[in-house]
Order: structure tokens, then C-alpha cells, then sequence
């Protein structure tokens, strides 16, 4: 299955935003990876991504997440994260990545972090 | 419960990780484990497959194999690759690569995580080459409170 399909994409103030509806595990990581690597062709410079709907991350969804961040700070945009499980925080903290992603508690914030 | 020793097959593709995550992950709780631990798990399954897959069977014929066994206190799970026949790639997670991997990993890198998060997430964590020309990454995993027997 294509698990891009489970990746929707909308935009609120000129930001895109992506809700992420299934579970980030290997074979899902790799389909987020083209999904942002889109928008990046599309010089798309300001993106939250939504997890609220996801119970598992691995870390090459992570590695994604950071690395799309970090391209986008070079042109004076960001991503942002927001709502993550408990056990998605437990994740990000052990590789380090919370401190290199933004993270939010809900949406709202996340946009108003821009 | 009766102490369990069970084999998987499945062909070398990430197609086959998420099935693989989904069964440990019910044992796992089967066995009484808390759901905070199970999370735990299947991000070490999902890890360690992953790197069978994608640096050690990376050939999508050949198989990778998991060894589960489990008993009232614990629960290892060996995964076992062969190595890359396309590639000749042999024996991918030496000490040398290990060392070498474990010092330039960086939050900031994309990746370079999973044996980190695999090590750090098992109570045990041993890798070693095997006869095939492969690796074999074995984890186990301790029950706080020894599960209850039943048939």
C-alpha cells in the first residue's frame, strides 16, 4: 500500500500542513521522506508536521524530519513538529532530535510558532 | 504460557517489517509486559529489521530470519542476515563500523540511530557475524514481574 495516501497535506497562512494518519515505521519513513522532499521542490519554506495520529517512529522518520529542518533553516524557513504521543517524545529525546526540531504540543502553537 | 521458541522468515524488503513489529508487539504485551516497554520493542524490532534489510540482506530475495523465544522472565529475539549478494557486501556491522558509526552519531545527523536506540532500549544488545557472511543482532528484553504460566 502506499502509505503516501495516509499523508494529507493542507495549508492554513501561507504554511503547509501535513497530518501524518499512519504509523512512521520503515516502510512508511521512506514514502514521508518523498512526501517532503515535495514540498521542498515546490519551495515550500514553512511546514508543520502533524503526528497526533501516530503511534510509532523510528528513527529514519526522524532523520526525515530532521534533515528536510534543516534545509529549510537555510533558506529562512522551518518545520515544526506537534503533538506527539509520549512514546514519540521518548524517541526524539533519545536521538537528540528534540533539540534540533521544534516541537509542539498541538497544531495552534506550532502555527503561531511562525 | 508456556516457554516459546518460534522462527520467521521474511524476504528482505521493509514491506514485511510492519507485520513482524505488530506480531512482537502483541507477545509482548501477551507476556505481560507494560505498554510503555512494548513501545520499546517494536522501535527495536523496527530498527535492527530495518538495518538487516537495508545493509545486510539488502538483496530483496534473500531472506532475513528472527528467533523469538520467550519465558516467564524475558524475551530475546535474534535477526539474522546474510549479507548482500548483489552487493558482496559481507558481514556489514563489524566492530570497526560499529565503533566508527557510534562516534559520528549526531542528533543532527538524518541517520546513524538505530543500533544507538537498539542498544539503549534492550536490557541485552550483542551483534556478531555469522557463517552465512552476515550479521546477527541479538536483544532481549528482561519482564520486571515474571509473567503468570497458563496453558
Amino acid at each position: 500500500m502506499d502509505s503516501t495516501k495516509l499523508m494529507k497535506l493542507r495549508e492554513e497562512s501561507g504554511i503547509k500542513i501535513l497530518e501524518i494518519k499512519t504509523d512512521l515505521s520503515s516502510y512508511a519513513a521512506s514514502d514521508l521522506r518523498k512526501v517532503l522532499e515535495g514540498l521542498l521542490a515546490e519551495k515550500v519554506e514553512k511546514i508543520v508536521v502533524n503526528l497526533s495520529q501516530v503511534s510509532h517512529i523510528n528513527s529514519t522518520a526522524v532523520g526525515a524530519l530532521v534533515g528536510v529542518a534543516k534545509r529549510l533553516r537555510q533558506n529562512g524557513g522551518d518545520l515544526k513538529i506537534c503533538a506527539l504521543a509520549d512514546n514519540l517524545t521518548r524517541t526524539f529525546n533519545l536521538i537528540g532530535a528534540s533539540s534540533v526540531v521544534e516541537i509542539y504540543e498541538s497544531e495552534t502553537s506550532a502555527l503561531a510558532a511562525f | 504460557m508456556a516457554n516459546a521458541d518460534i522462527k520467521l522468515k521474511i524476504p528482505s524488503s521493509v514491506l514485511y517489517i510492519d507485520p513482524v513489529r505488530a506480531f512482537i508487539g502483541n507477545l509482548a504485551k501477551n507476556l505481560g509486559f507494560s505498554r510503555k516497554r512494548v513501545a520499546d520493542i517494536q522501535l527495536v524490532i523496527d530498527e535492527i529489521c530495518s538495518n538487516a534489510v537495508h545493509h545486510g540482506s539488502s538483496d530483496t530475495t534473500v531472506g532475513v530470519t528472527l528467533q523469538i523465544r520467550s519465558d516467564v522472565h524475558s524475551l530475546e529475539i535474534l535477526v539474522r542476515d546474510t549479507g548482500s549478494r548483489r552487493t558482496g557486501q559481507k558481514h556489514w556491522l563489524t566492530h570497526e563500523r560499529l565503533s566508527e558509526i557510534e562516534a559520528n552519531r549526531s542528533p543532527s545527523n538524518e541517520g546513524g540511530h538505530g543500533i544507538f536506540i537498539a542498544k539503549s532500549l534492550s536490557d541485552t544488545y550483542e551483534m556478531q557475524t555469522n557463517a552465512a557472511g552476515g550479521t546477527d543482532v541479538r536483544v532481549v528484553f528482561q519482564l520486571l514481574k515474571p509473567a503468570a504460566i497458563k496453558p
